[in-house]
This record gives C-alpha cells, structure tokens and sequence, in this order.
C-alpha cells in the first residue's frame, strides 16, 4: 500500500527550524540578524532601527554579506555626493584667478561662489542622506535576500572575503578616474585630434631625418630652417635674379613654410603632456582616433564596347574602371574607409549587373503601369460601390457610413486619381510581400536555421531608418517608382513573414500528429492542416503590410514615388501646412478604409 | 498470424541512446542513474506483445508510463530506437515513406485524447480526412463520412463545426474519423479519459458495442484500471516504460505480477471479475472438514467460469454450500466462507 499511503500526503513534513537556517545564511553574527528578522517578520522592527556597518561601511558589508543592490547603491549615491564635492577642485582654482581683478570679474565670482555653495551642500546632503538611507534599509533588504535565499539555494548567502576583493577592484575601476574627471574642466574637441596629429607628424618626421631622440629632431629642424634662411638672404641679397634663381627662391620659400609646420608639430608634440595624453585616452570620447589611408577612388562605368560591335554584336557594352590618384596625405577614420568602400561596392554592383537591375526596374514599372492603369481607368462608381459592398456584405453599418464618407473626402478635395495612383504601388508592394513574404515565412516555422538568419534580417529591415536604404535604392534603380516599390516592399514585408511563421508554428503538435497518423505527407500536411489553420494570423499579417506599405507613401515619394505622399513632400519642401495635411489625412483614410473592410473579411473567415 | 506484432520495442530518447540501452541490458541501471550518466530519458523498456485480430488489448498504465509512446510505434509516428513492430506481417520499419503513408491512412485509424480536429473543416470533412488524402473523390468521400456518422450515431452532424459539438460529440466525430477509411487497426490514445463520467461511460458501453459488430482489432490506452477492465480482452500493465504484466483482467487481479500491479488491483472489485473456477475448494478437501455432501439435498450449482456475482446470487437465501458442476461432475465447491475470502481476496483459511 505504499503508493497510495504517498499519494495521501498525510505524513508531516520535516521542517527546519528557523534559526538554523539563518544560521546558515548569515554566519557570523547570525544572533543579531536572527533577532532582527524574527522581529521584522513580527512588524515589531521600529522605522529606525538602524545597521550600524550600513551606515558606516555599507560597500565592504553588503558586498561581504552579498547583498549587491545595497552595494551598487550606496555606491552610486556616495559617487554623486563625492562627484558634487570635487567641483571645488574644479571652480576653486577658477574662483581664485578670478579674485585677482575683483572689480573686472564681479559676474564671474558672484556664478562660481553661487554654483559652489550649491554643489557643497547638495554633495553633503547626498552622502549623510544616503548613507542614513541605507543605514535604515540594509537589514531589510538583507532580509528580502534571505526570503529569497530559502527559494533559489544559490541565492548568495553567508560571508566572504572573496567578495570583499572583488567589490574593491570595481571601486578601483570607478572611483578615481570619476572623481578625477569631476575636477577637470571639459576638454577642448579639437585638442584630442590634434594630439594624436602632433604625434604621428612627429614620428613621420623622426623617420624621415633617422632620429630617434625628438631634441635630435628639433636641432635637425633648426638646422636646415637654417641652412634656408641663409639661402634665400644670398639670394634676395643679390640685384638681378637669373630665372633658375628665381624658380629656386620660390621653392626655398614653400619649403620654409613646410618646415615651419613641421617645426609646429613637434613644438606641438613637446607641448603634449603625460596628463593630457591620459585626459585624452580615458576621461574625454572613446578613443578612436586611428587614421588609415582611404580605398582607391574607383569609378566604374558601363560603356559601348566599340570592339565588340565593330565585330558585329550591336549594343554590346563592357565595363570600364577609373582609377583616380589619391589625395596626398589623406587619411580617414573608420567610419569614412567603410563608407566609401561600400559606396564603391554599390557602384561597381550597379555597372556590373546593370542588365539585371534594368529588368528588374522594368518589370517593376511595366507591372505598376498596369495596375495603375488599372485603378485610374476604372470608372469611379465601380470602385466607390465595390469598397461599399464589401463593407457592407463583411461589415457592419458603421463601416459603410465611414467607408462612404471616406471616399467623398476624397471626391470632394479632388484627390480621387492621386489616391488611386498612392493605391496602385501599394497594391504591388503587397503583392510583392505576399509572394515573397509568404514562402519565406513557411520557410522560417519549418526550418530552424531559417529561423535564425532570417529573424535578425526581419529586425533590421523593421528598424532601419528607411531614408537610409533610399540612398542605394536610388543609386540601383534610379529616381522614379520602381525603387520606392522595392523601398516599400522592405518596410513592409517583415509583419507578412513573421505573421506566417507565428502561424504555422501555432498549430498545435496534436493537430499535426493527427493529420500523420492518417498518412499525411508534409506537403498535405501544409495545404490542408497548416496552412488552413494560420490563415487568420496571415491575414493579421496581410493587414499591417498594407498598413505600412501605406504609411511608405510619404517617404517614398522622396525617390519619385507619385501619389498623394507626393503632396506632402511637396507641402513640406514649400511649407504649405494645409496641403501637407490634407493629403496625409487622405492617406490615414484610405489606410483605415482598407483596414476596416479587411478586418470584416478576417472575422468572418475565423468564423469558419 | 496476429494482427499487431510487436517485439523488443526500446525508445530511448537522447544522443546516446544505444550505450545507454547496452547499459541497461547488462548493468541494469535504472531511470535516474541513464539520465544521469547518458542525457537519455527512457520512453518504453523492452515492450513486446501481440494483438490478434479482433481483439481489443488495453495498455494501462499512470501518465508517463510510456504508454503513449509505445502507441504511436504502432504506426511509426515515433520511430523505436531498436526492435521491430509487424502489422498484418509487415516489419513497418522497413516500410519506404510512401507505402508508410498508405498503411497509416488505410489500415491503421487512430482517435486522439484531445480529439485533434482540425477547427476549420466541418464534421464530414474532418471524417473524410483520411480518404482525400488518399486522392478520394469528393461524392464516396461525403458518402463514407455519412456512414461513419451513423456509426458513432451523429446522424445529421456532417455540415457541423467541430467548435459546435460537445466534447462527447467531438470525440465521436473522432471515432468516427478512425472508422471512416474502414481500417483493419484502431488506435485509442486514452480516447475518453477528458470526458465526463456519465459520458465516458457512455461512450465506453456504445464502443464495445461497436466493436463487438466491426471487430477491429484495438489497441487501447488507459490510465484508468476499470476502464482496462471494462473495455479489454486483455491488458498489458505498463510502469516505467515497462511492461510489467499481460493477461486478461482476472489474470491481473487474482495473480498480480509485482507489488506496483498489486498496488493498483487492490481497490477493484472482484465481483465481476473472478470466477467460481479461481476460489472453489476441492471436493475432497471439503468432505474432510464438512462431512459428506447430502445428494438429497437441493444444492444451489454453477459452472466454473460463472463469476463471483452470480455465486453471492445463488447462496443468498440457503444455508447450502453452492457445488461446481462441469460436465455432470462436481469439480468444487464454494462455502460462504470462500466466497467471502475470495470476494476479498485473500486466501481461505
């Protein structure tokens, strides 16, 4: 009878006494802290009752006991106290120039005396209000700890030194250079860059004269300036010039001024401090000043290829590169080398694949033509009783009073055609969403690694501001509808895949077993179980896309896109407030008309 | 031939699941000590049995015994780790994807705990699922469905939504979806155990009834001992992925196996289950305690297999012991004493 008599769940538990649990989670002085928690448990504990080494040393006791949150706060409020306090290094000094001329410094004296008095008290009040704070907190939050101790076993508990040591590293690491940093004014932009210039001429220079001491650099320097200066009095000394003097002087004078930037640098690199150079590396920006040559200025170009067509293939073209010399002595950060690299990049892709994107931005035009021809060519009431049949067979009365009123917006303030034309490319935005987005995110639920490249792609193309992927829309495409399509197809896609995918993902493990147990293959599986059963959160999909293909009209129309985002660029360029709005609440409606009768659709399909 | 044949059926979830079945052949390791030393979880321990046709074979055993698991090796939903599953004589394992996929749809049904409909299809296509995936036209497919509905008695529920019936109907419509294709095997994955009492129990007398005019050959899951007894030929009992024991339900309850099978017959009653043929005494043993039996005297007689019900029946009302005639002999006699042990259990004195 064994299981039953365990099943029953009469036998009382064995439970440990409470003392030696805190025993064991406190340590050392676990009389004390028993007594405390025993009593805060009861509500007995007065408001202040006080931890003496919370008050005093709160970082070496909460990091000893593991209490860390008291640890990076009394850290954080100590820091802002001491951080108040060390501005009298920083306006002290100040304060005390200024006193040198009183009467001219009355502005001055009176700023820093007043900002001074304030960050002294509000410092001082910050470390005794603070550490009163945690005084009065430490062992109720060290009783938190111990409830959640008696939980989570690994929960940090007891005393340790090891602790100790590592609480005092990250002191190490925080407090000296944030309190250096509170008494040292803000460096100046330019100086850092021109530290790091002043140090590499130098070095070039020491290279170049094959010095290795810079007081051998300045002598050598002095020398030749020297040897210049000389030159040039012989011979502006002298009457009549022969040309070669002539040409000679020129050239002493361009050398002179060269030398004298030199001698700048290295007066500059002598001038350069261990402080600022420290100021410089830790304390101001991250230091990323390192400078490297730019890549080669190519140019690629698609060109008739004369050889070609002499030999008789009529409109062969080929592919020219133009190398430009560099510009001596440029170097560029990072950033720049990789900017220009990828504008490269982009221009060699676009003369190398030229045909394909030609055909790419044909079928893209011919087939917005069509659709655009489409829209426009039908006659209104077609499409007027269209909208308000299906909202009126899917939706309520409402929607067909809204969808109605809608449309005679439209009507009323003549944008019926601008609206078709905002329609058009949405609708082969769409359709381009769906062909793609619909594959992929089957794709993304069955397949896990799939999954994982495509979810970080989906997130970028969500995030990334969209006027940065005009750019190189443009540069592939040109200016004109074709890449405000691509543009809008990127914005718009990711709710269309990741809807799919949550969808099919969503069926239930059973459903599919089922469907196997009967001899489903997995294509079957697909078409008749999955694909049937995501069907609302596709249309969920479906419905943002066209949303947010919508809300592309505006910004699209920066790369040529027509429509009544067209309007509002437009209205901006010129500042015609009531123009700009107009069209956008067009816009709004038009999205909310399709919305509308789209959500109808979707709630009578998941009625089935 | 029998119809399900399966023979040292091992599943062993985990990267090492051969070193870990080694293991537990010649080290005799248990649950925890594979888990620990293997990663491996063990699904289903060595599981052989047969079913022959017609009849219904429970697997009875708590949730994950391995019951479930050891079900969907029948039709190869879960691949076994090692062993080999039969059905009508063919090694499934061997079987290629496509001809995997024509048994399953032909000859195997199967019916779900949580039913498994799909939402979006109505009754008679969910019934018709199994046959178009076949590439069953439209017109026998409707016909079939209809048949099965009358089968399960739902007459009239074809245009339905799954989400409109009861789950008493719905796990009909799941019957019947199992029975639309006319398979040879039916597979119950605890079919009734979400359902109400009064339904379950519905449910179970209108299956038995079922079964007893199609005679599928069924292998039925239950956690559930009364329902094994009720519903099985025989019942295999299964705890750790093992099964501990194969007999028919008064096999089980008069010679339980192990103490984990003792354990879980002890609050069954016996009435039913035990016949006169398992408590009778000899003839000569009783003559030597009693005295001689008084031909005279009108004694109540039954068979051997009349059950322990139809005993209490008969000595209700006489102070007479009942004789076990078989044949025109008396094989054995039952005392109220020995019905009163043996409706309890234990052993006469």
């Amino acid at each position: 009878m064994s299981t039953t008599a365990a099943m029953s769940g009469a036998e009382p538990r064995e439970v440990e006494s409470r003392d030696v649990s805190v025993t064991v989670f406190a340590d050392r002085n676990a009389a004390y802290y028993g007594s405390v928690f025993e009593r805060l448990q009861k509500g007995e504990l007065p408001f202040w009752h006080m931890n003496v080494a919370g008050l005093l040393i709160p970082w070496v006791w909460s990091a000893w006991r593991g209490v860390w949150l008291i640890f990076w706060i009394s850290l954080a409020l100590d820091m802002v106290g001491l951080v108040c306090l060390m501005q009298n290094f920083k306006y002290g000094p100040l304060l005390a120039d200024a006193h040198l001329d009183p009467s001219a410094n009355a502005i001055l004296i009176e700023r820093y005396t007043r900002w001074l008095s304030v960050y002294n008290n509000v410092g001082i009040a910050t470390l005794i209000l603070g550490r009163l704070l945690i005084g009065l907190q430490a062992n109720r939050w060290y009783f938190k700890q111990y409830s959640k101790w008696r939980i989570a076993v690994r929960t940090a508990h007891g005393v340790q030194a090891r602790r100790v040591v590592i609480a005092a590293l990250i002191l190490a690491l925080v407090a000296p250079i944030t309190l250096y940093r509170s008494t040292q004014q803000r460096i100046d932009e330019r100086a850092c860059f021109n530290q790091v210039r002043a140090i590499d001429g130098t070095r070039r220079l020491q290279s170049r004269y094959g010095v290795t001491e810079v007081s051998d650099l300045t002598s050598a320097l002095a020398d030749r300036r020297d040897r210049l200066v000389t030159e040039r009095a012989t011979l502006e000394a002298s009457a009549s010039l022969t040309d070669d003097q002539k040409g000679r002087l020129g050239e002493i004078r361009r050398e002179e001024r060269q030398l004298r930037r030199e001698i700048d640098a290295v007066e500059d690199y002598k001038a350069v401090s261990a402080k600022d150079r420290f100021d410089c590396l830790f304390i101001d920006d991250f230091p990323t000043l390192a400078r490297i040559d730019p890549p080669a200025d190519v140019t690629y170009r698609r060109v008739p290829d004369e050889e070609a067509i002499a030999q008789g293939r009529r409109g062969a073209t080929k592919v020219i590169t133009q190398v430009k010399d560099p510009v001596e002595g440029r170097t560029v950060n990072i950033f720049t080398y990789t900017a220009e690299s990828i504008d490269i990049g982009i221009n060699f892709l676009r003369a190398q694949y030229a045909g394909i994107f030609d055909a790419m931005t044909n079928v893209l035009r011919q087939s917005l033509i069509r659709v655009e021809v489409a829209f426009m060519l039908t006659p209104w009431p077609v499409l007027v009783g269209l909208a308000m049949i299906l909202a009126w067979a899917y939706c309520g009365t409402g929607t067909v009073v809204f969808v109605g009123a809608s449309l005679t917006f439209l009507a009323v303030f003549e944008l019926w055609q601008i609206a078709m034309q905002t329609m058009a490319l949405v609708v082969v935005a769409t359709a381009i969403c769906i062909f793609v987005g619909l594959p992929v995110g089957i794709w993304m639920a069955k397949n896990r690694v799939a999954n994982w490249i495509t979810e970080p792609i989906l997130d970028v193309m969500q995030t990334i501001p969209s006027l940065s992927y005009l750019v190189p829309a443009v540069a592939f495409f040109g200016i004109s509808q074709p890449p405000a399509v691509l543009a809008t197809v990127v914005f718009a896609i990711p709710p269309m895949v990741k809807l799919t995918a949550l969808g099919i993902r969503q069926v239930p493990q059973s459903t599919k077993e089922a469907a196997l147990a009967f001899g489903a293959s997995e294509r079957q599986l697909l078409t008749k179980v999955e694909l049937p059963m995501a069907v609302p959160s596709i249309m969920a999909g479906l419905n943002q896309t066209i949303m947010l293909a919508l809300s592309m009209a505006t910004i699209s129309a920066f790369i040529g896109a027509e429509g009544l985002g067209a309007i509002v660029t437009a209205a901006l360029g010129d500042a015609q407030a009531g123009k700009g709005l107009l069209a956008g609440i067009a816009i709004a409606l038009v999205a909310m008309v399709i919305d509308r009768i789209l959500k109808g659709i979707r709630s009578s399909l998941s009625r089935i | 031939m029998s119809v399900v044949e399966v023979d040292g059926v091992w599943k062993v979830f985990g990267d090492k699941a051969a070193d870990a079945i080694a293991a537990i052949r010649n080290e005799g390791l248990g649950k925890a000590e594979v888990l620990d030393r293997f990663g491996a979880i063990i699904g289903v321990k060595n599981a052989s049995f047969t079913v022959e046709e017609g009849e219904i074979f429970c697997l009875m055993g708590l949730s994950g015994s391995g019951k479930s698991t050891l079900v969907r090796h029948i039709n190869r939903l879960i691949e076994p780790t090692t062993g080999t599953i039969r059905i009508l004589g063919e090694d499934i394992g061997a079987m290629t994807p496509e001809v995997l996929r024509a048994l399953r749809a032909e000859k195997i049904g199967m019916v779900f705990q949580n039913m498994a409909l799909l939402p979006h299809r109505s009754v008679r296509d969910n019934i018709g699922f199994a046959l178009e995936l076949r590439g069953k036209d439209a017109y026998h497919r409707a016909q079939l469905a209809d048949h099965a509905l009358e089968t399960v008695s739902l007459h009239g529920y074809g245009d339905r939504l799954p989400s409109e019936l009861s789950g008493g109907m719905q796990q009909r419509v799941g019957l019947a979806r199992a029975l639309a294709a006319d398979p040879e095997i039916l597979l119950m994955d605890e079919p009734f155990s979400a359902l109400d009492p009064l339904i379950r129990r519905n449910l179970q007398d209108e299956f038995l009834g079922l079964s007893q005019n199609l005679r599928k050959t069924t292998v039925f899951i239950t956690h559930d001992l009364d329902e094994a007894i009720r519903m099985g030929d025989r019942i295999g009992i299964m705890n750790d992925g093992e099964i501990v024991q194969i007999g028919t339900a008064e096999d089980i309850v008069t010679a339980p196996a192990d103490d984990y099978v003792a354990d879980f017959v002890a609050g069954i009653s016996r009435l039913k289950l035990v016949s006169a043929s398992k408590i009778m005494v000899a003839v000569e043993k009783h003559v030597a305690r009693h005295g001689p039996i008084d031909d005279a005297r009108d004694y109540p007689a039954a068979r051997p297999e009349d059950d322990l019900d139809t005993l209490v029946e008969l000595s209700t009302g006489t102070e007479l012991p009942v004789l076990i005639r078989h044949d025109g002999n008396t094989v054995g006699i039952v005392t109220k004493d020995t019905l009163l042990h043996g409706l309890q259990g234990t052993e006469a004195p």
